[in-house]
């Protein structure tokens, strides 16, 4: 029994780190209403950021902070100098021109960095495990816990708490109207667009550690962030929440029982989903 | 003149069948561009004609691979039977597949694509016992087209594999033309662009787009069954995210809405493919940019572009419109 439970606490562990990844995509899409396919390439810009600092010598936690800055300005100029100005043509060229960019970043990756993945290790005060009544738990997962709530919070805080956060709702709600309130709707465009890319790079910085990086880790973030919100439903901070911690549990504890298939049962899972309730656990009917 | 007007893409399409051998050296090559083709054009079936981008038609041609693997490994099935598993097979994963996927409407959908080409590529991994997983599936012959022990066709060497395929090809295209033109075709495009309206009218719009679905998986699962039987192996990255990636991308670059497009798309990816990926491994790269490129300035692909330059050629002829428009 002591086996589940602690695959379900580092279920929950990566469920954070899903979390992370998941809420900046359903951000992006509230306000811009397209999905964004280089999400993931943005996830593995982080994690590749993060690793080559490490290796220029930088200290963890610097590479932790500015890893995800510099995806966040990336995304930032794209936003504003190219991708602005197909916002008026149907959502499918916004979905190809992400796919396109991801395509880019992910063949630019491999010419820099090469195919093959690299290892990183957790800073030294975060190497080893912590021992409590019987359980064994890595400290940097008990630290990506720690840290991603925080970072949960602080995320809950800017959308419900701050005046941006404000202009974010309103303009998920309806942009024509905050920019007839006289808001500068495209900076916040550009702004939210930064943010959803600074959360996937923070996520890719903070799973590089556990699970190193590699080129492809892009697509396959790609495809789970999707799951998350499929589940949690999308546009939904509380949804990207629960569906991240569910498909880590779902993942870790299969991981147990059928090493294999858990990642098949991911999917699995959410194919039940939709079929118990089409717009996700926490999705509003569409 | 009207009879040849109706039937000018099919002809184009016999064109290029019969320009391919005399522009690429390798038989393999050009078979691969027809193979291509008709994934493409399977894709273009939902994205020009129905609306649907679909991120998982790597699911339809893996499993046709799979499918056309396994009946002529186990089985010892003939060639067209073995090819008709893989069509029916596609169909079948197409209509699953989409039963849960059309019920979501734009984002959702796409999303769901992707995940499900995930799903069926670990599914795919997991069962290695029939897949081969890693491996593939491997030594997968080529039987003759032959009927009562009469060969009517040898498919020895790639450029007789060719001449079957080209045949194949053409039969489908005409088919999947016939498609589009018919009362289905055209009712489709009323789904794509204005779904809320096509149904007010009393379509039922969810059926049609399984139809469509299930037709594109049918095609898309031939090709993989005939991709299967030219490389003698059904490799798992045949069903991977990166052939979805490929057929869509083929798909959107050759111009969306016409179906001799997607002939374009595919013979522009595979052969320029072919020829860059020698000098510069990285070539996706440049690939990459082009989409962004066509999703910036050339959203009717290459034969948008062609139209236009013809256009520009024959400055007497007033601009035709063209019944089927951009997709929306």
């Amino acid at each position: 029994m002591n086996i589940y439970l602690l695959q379900i606490a580092n279920g929950v562990g990566i469920g954070m780190l899903y979390f992370l990844l998941a809420v900046g995509l359903s951000i992006v899409f509230g306000l811009l209403r397209f999905v964004n396919f280089s999400h993931g390439a943005f996830f593995l810009l982080g994690a590749y950021f993060c690793f080559q600092l490490g290796e220029m010598g930088v200290n963890f936690w610097w590479s932790l902070l500015v890893a995800p800055i510099v995806v966040g300005l990336f995304a930032f100029l794209v936003e504003r100098f190219v991708l602005r100005h197909i916002y008026a043509l149907p959502h499918h060229f916004h979905i190809l021109f992400t796919v396109g960019l991801a395509l880019v970043l992910q063949e630019a990756v491999i010419s820099y960095w090469g195919p093959l993945g690299n290892n990183i290790s957790p800073p030294d005060i975060l190497q080893g495990v912590v021992m409590a009544g019987g359980f064994v738990y890595p400290k940097y997962r008990l630290f990506v816990i720690a840290f991603t709530a925080v970072m949960a919070l602080l995320l809950w805080w800017i959308l419900e708490g701050t005046r941006l956060g404000s202009i974010v709702r309103a303009g998920s709600e309806s942009t024509e109207m905050v920019s007839l309130l006289g808001l500068n709707i495209d900076r916040i465009f550009s702004l939210v667009f930064a943010l959803g890319a600074f959360t996937a790079g923070l996520a890719g910085a903070l799973a590089a550690p556990i699970r190193g990086v590699e080129p492809f880790m892009g697509v396959e973030a790609l495809g789970i962030a999707f799951v998350v919100v499929v589940i949690g439903g999308l546009g939904s901070f509380s949804g990207a929440l629960v569906g991240g911690i569910l498909v880590g549990i779902v993942q870790s504890v299969m991981s147990t029982v059928w090493s294999e298939g858990a990642h098949l049962m991911i999917y699995v899972a959410m194919a039940a989903v939709m079929l118990l309730r089409p717009n996700g656990l926490l999705g509003r009917a569409s | 003149m009207k009879h040849i007007a109706h039937f000018r893409f099919t002809l184009l399409a016999i064109a290029v069948v019969l320009l391919l051998p005399l522009c690429v050296g390798s038989g393999t090559l050009a078979t691969e561009v027809l193979i291509f083709a008709l994934a493409a054009l399977g894709c273009n079936l939902l994205l020009g004609y129905t609306g649907l981008m679909s991120f998982g038609q790597g699911i339809f041609f893996g499993i046709g691979s799979y499918a056309t693997g396994l009946a002529l490994l186990h089985l010892k099935a003939p060639l067209l039977i073995s090819l008709a598993i893989a069509a029916v097979i596609g169909g079948l994963i197409a209509l699953l597949v989409g039963w849960f996927s059309i019920r979501q409407r734009g984002t959702y959908f796409v999303m769901l694509t992707l995940a499900f080409a995930q799903m069926f590529y670990f599914l795919a991994y997991t069962m290695k016992d029939i897949t081969g997983g890693d491996n593939g599936l491997l030594d997968i012959p080529r039987p003759n087209l032959s009927v009562l022990g009469h060969t009517l066709l040898p498919t020895t060497t790639s450029w007789q594999y060719y001449s079957f395929v080209a045949i194949l090809f053409v039969v489908v295209f005409w088919l999947l033309q016939r498609v589009v033109d018919s009362v289905l075709g055209r009712t489709l495009l009323a789904v794509r662009d204005n779904e809320a309206r096509a149904s007010a009218v009393g379509y039922d719009v969810t059926l049609l787009k399984l139809a469509a679905f299930v037709i594109s998986g049918a095609v898309t699962g031939l090709a993989g069954g005939l991709h299967a039987m030219m490389t003698g192996v059904a490799p798992l990255s045949n069903i991977e995210y990166h052939t979805s990636e490929s057929i869509l991308i083929m798909t959107v670059i050759g111009g969306t809405g016409n179906l001799f497009a997607s002939v374009l798309g595919a013979s522009f990816y595979v052969l320029v493919g072919n020829w860059l990926s020698t000098l510069w491994p990285r070539w996706l790269m440049l690939l990459g940019f082009l989409l962004i490129g066509v999703s910036l300035y050339m959203h009717k692909g290459l034969y948008g572009l062609a139209q236009s330059l013809l256009r520009r050629l024959r400055p007497g002829e007033k601009p035709t419109v063209d019944v089927v428009k951009e997709i929306h």
